[in-house]
């Protein structure tokens, strides 16, 4: 069978004019010049000086782990597992235990995470952890992950995560 | 005999048997009705209401004493205004009932909010949560908000036995817990105390007792029949969460009445044995011993062979144990009731093999007391039964063994060796807690007491003080690392299922065995 060959797309044809390329080299030129001056001259830089300068956020930016404690300074989670479970990239580990008596006034429940470690290796960042969570305990708005030279380092711990007395409430985002 | 009657369910013609619980007839018709006191098992006290139903009774004619009908000639239906507990509605010819209908869900809404009133909702720390009736009902006829606006009562958790703890703010009062004590186990040890809105469930050692904590052997029992996360299982608190769990339906290994189970595994790990799907069919009940014995498959195990206690490799092992096999004129097996029937028949076709070799071959499996005692079909209670081998029935119709005890205890002492198949694995076939009590085991203390490690391999599941004494250890799999048959004590064929995964190379007792046998037959080559 004969195919049938078909010209899908036609050969810009170029103007007179454009064949000597100035108009382009110009407008790109202009742009270069444009930004020397801004930042040059008027001084609105586009970059920062990371990490000593830092960007403000978006409130919905998700970075580094944080498990929230309530009013009373209670930690949230209650080691439900929830967020382990629904974690895509099996980032989360936690064990479970009993809060005894002395403890009572650090939980709400009687149930907390004696470990929770965030392993920031595995993590991608969905946020998936902080829509599964029923009690509003874990949030990814801890800023931007900072790279370290040991994979252990890089593993957050329940201390790394848990703000001070009178962090921020549920749902609130930096 | 079953004997069918005709009623009809929200308009629609069910075939039913008259003799059954209207729960139960409808449930095999696909229907299902939602329950919480009632359990097919234990007797209808209709006390929780979300079963509600509403029943009618065909309108008869005055005059013609006939079935009144309507225009259209449909059979014109009475409805009762109030409605009923389906549980405790005994199934009549040609009654109408509706399970569906607006009325009866607005009903269902109602009590489940009745129900909750006092309930914390606490489902992410409850271990029940994921098989909890009061979860799923609630999501499936209850409401989504409360408009209890009042303090909710607050009793703190209280441990009521050895392995039980009482949560009383989840409790729903369903009675369940305390007839299940009363009939099914026999002792009536929990009641209800105070009234109305203080109505707890308690502890209450029966007449004479002194126990202060609830202590029987169906703890697990109760908090599975517990149809909310009231009571609940001390040892696996907070360990898992039920929708981790791959499950297999298998048997279990605990006793000679093999039950049939669903296995809960994580991590290659059997957390514990629920009962079995099905359970009209195959059993409601598990015991306690049974159902938590299950991570002593996880711990302690023997993953190498052992030559006077150090480890050492299967191709060093076996050539020296095929010598002494050589060396030896008489053999003594020792056990073997925890293996499945075709380990058995494979080490029963070795023994023939050996014996038509010249060899002198006697196997023993009667190695505890009991078992000289004959207390086969002892129980300890409802379930459990004294012999907790899972088949030493096979055994009993395939081997004879000695005539006495003395008989065995001289052949021990003449053996020139003796392979122990699986009887000092301690703890998974004693249930021992503590690691050391093997020492105090009957048979450990008799090849203690005549010397007769240096003459000794085991084959074992466990790595203990026998595997550090004897001559030889080899490690063998436990029970649900293979799928095998088993015989329990009525003589019924029951097959178990694989549910662990084996460490890499192990072997069952068999076929270690037929290894063993490999090197000895190579040898006897080598010698031609
Ligand atoms: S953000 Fe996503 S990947 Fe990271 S821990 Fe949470 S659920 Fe897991
Ligand atoms: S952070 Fe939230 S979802 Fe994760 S275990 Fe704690 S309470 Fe559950
Ligand atoms: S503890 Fe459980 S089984 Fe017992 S009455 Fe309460 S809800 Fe029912
Ligand atoms: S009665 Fe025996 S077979 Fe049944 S659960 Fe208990 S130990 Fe297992
Ligand atoms: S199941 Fe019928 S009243 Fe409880």
């Amino acid at each position: 069978m004969a195919t049938k060959i078909v010209q899908v797309h036609q050969k810009y044809a170029w103007k007179w004019w454009q064949k000597f390329y100035f108009m382009s080299i110009t407008a790109g030129l202009l742009v270069t010049l444009k930004h020397f001056l801004k930042s040059a001259i008027l001084r609105r830089q586009v970059t920062v000086r990371y990490p000593e300068e830092k960007r403000p956020l978006s409130s919905r930016f998700r970075g580094l782990h944080r498990l929230k404690k309530d009013e009373e300074g209670r930690l949230r989670c209650t080691a439900c597992y929830c967020c382990q479970w629904v974690c895509p990239a099996d980032a989360i580990h936690i064990e479970a235990a009993a809060v005894t008596a002395e403890e009572q006034h650090l939980y709400r429940e009687d149930k907390y995470p004696k470990v929770f470690q965030v392993d920031l290796l595995r993590c991608i960042f969905c946020g998936l952890c902080e829509e599964a969570c029923p009690k509003g305990a874990i949030y990814l708005d801890g800023g931007i992950p900072m790279p370290d030279d040991s994979r252990d380092r890089l593993i957050l711990n329940k201390e790394d995560m848990i703000e001070s007395v009178g962090g921020k409430l549920i749902g609130e985002r930096v | 005999m079953p004997s069918m009657v005709e009623i009809f369910v929200d308009g629609l013609k069910l075939q039913v048997d008259e003799k059954k619980n209207l729960i139960d007839a409808l449930k095999e018709k696909g229907i299902h009705v939602p329950h919480f006191c009632y359990h097919p098992a234990l007797e209808v006290v209709g006390m929780c209401r979300i079963c509600l139903i509403e029943v009618g009774s065909v309108k008869i004619d005055p005059q013609t004493k006939e079935p009144a009908r309507d225009d259209k000639g449909q059979v014109i239906v009475q409805w009762n205004p109030k409605f009923q507990a389906a549980c405790n509605t005994p199934i009549t010819a040609g009654m109408h009932i509706r399970v569906a209908s607006e009325k009866v869900k607005k009903a269902r809404e109602g009590v489940m909010e009745f129900l909750l009133i006092n309930h914390p909702l606490d489902c992410p720390v409850c271990d029940k949560a994921g098989e909890c009736s009061l979860q799923d009902y609630s999501f499936a006829v209850g409401n989504e908000t409360t408009r209890y606006r009042e303090v909710k009562r607050n009793i703190p958790q209280e441990k009521i036995g050895t392995n039980l703890l009482i949560n009383h703010n989840r409790c729903i009062l369903c009675y369940r817990c305390v007839r299940f004590d009363r009939d099914i186990v026999g002792i009536h040890d929990l009641e209800m105390q105070a009234r109305g809105n203080d109505t707890v469930i308690a502890y209450t050692p029966p007449p004479g007792s002194r126990d202060t904590l609830l202590n029987h052997n169906y703890q697990g029992a109760l908090a599975d029949i517990c149809p909310v996360g009231a009571l609940l299982n001390e040892n696996t608190l907070f360990r898992s969460r039920v929708w981790w769990y791959q499950q297999n339906q298998s048997i279990c290994h605990g006793c000679s009445t093999l039950c049939r189970v669903t296995t809960n595994v994580k991590n290659n790990e059997i957390y514990r044995y629920m009962p079995p799907e099905e359970p009209e069919k195959n059993g409601f009940f598990i015991c306690d011993k049974g159902r938590f014995s299950t991570t002593d498959f996880s711990r302690d195990r023997l993953l190498t062979y052992l030559i006077k206690g150090h480890g050492s490799k299967s191709r060093d092992v076996l050539p020296q144990l095929a010598d002494l096999f050589h060396q030896a004129h008489s053999l003594l097996l020792v056990g073997g009731t925890t293996e499945s029937c075709e380990d058995i028949d494979r080490i029963l076709s070795l023994v023939q093999k050996w014996q038509a070799k010249g060899k002198q071959v006697n196997w023993e499996y009667r190695t505890q007391p009991y078992m000289w005692r004959g207390e086969w079909d002892k129980k300890v209670d409802f379930l459990l039964m004294v012999d907790q081998r899972p088949n030493s029935n096979y055994l009993r119709q395939k081997i004879s063994g000695f005539t006495s005890q003395e008989k065995w205890q001289e052949a021990l002492q003449e053996a020139d060796l003796i392979i122990v198949i699986n009887e000092f694995a301690a703890p998974y076939s004693y249930r021992i807690e503590n690691y050391a009590d093997i020492e105090k085991l009957y048979l450990f203390k008799l090849f203690e007491e005549k010397s007769l490690w240096s003459k000794t391999v085991l084959l074992n599941t466990h790595a203990n003080a026998a595997t550090a004494k004897a001559l030889a250890s080899l490690p063998i799999m436990v029970f649900p690392e293979k799928a095998g048959t088993y015989i329990d004590k009525e003589g019924v064929a029951k097959k178990s299922a694989q549910s662990l995964t084996p460490a890499q190379g192990l072997l069952s007792s068999g076929q270690i065995l037929a290894k063993w046998n490999d090197y000895v037959e190579q040898d006897s080559l080598a010698y031609v």
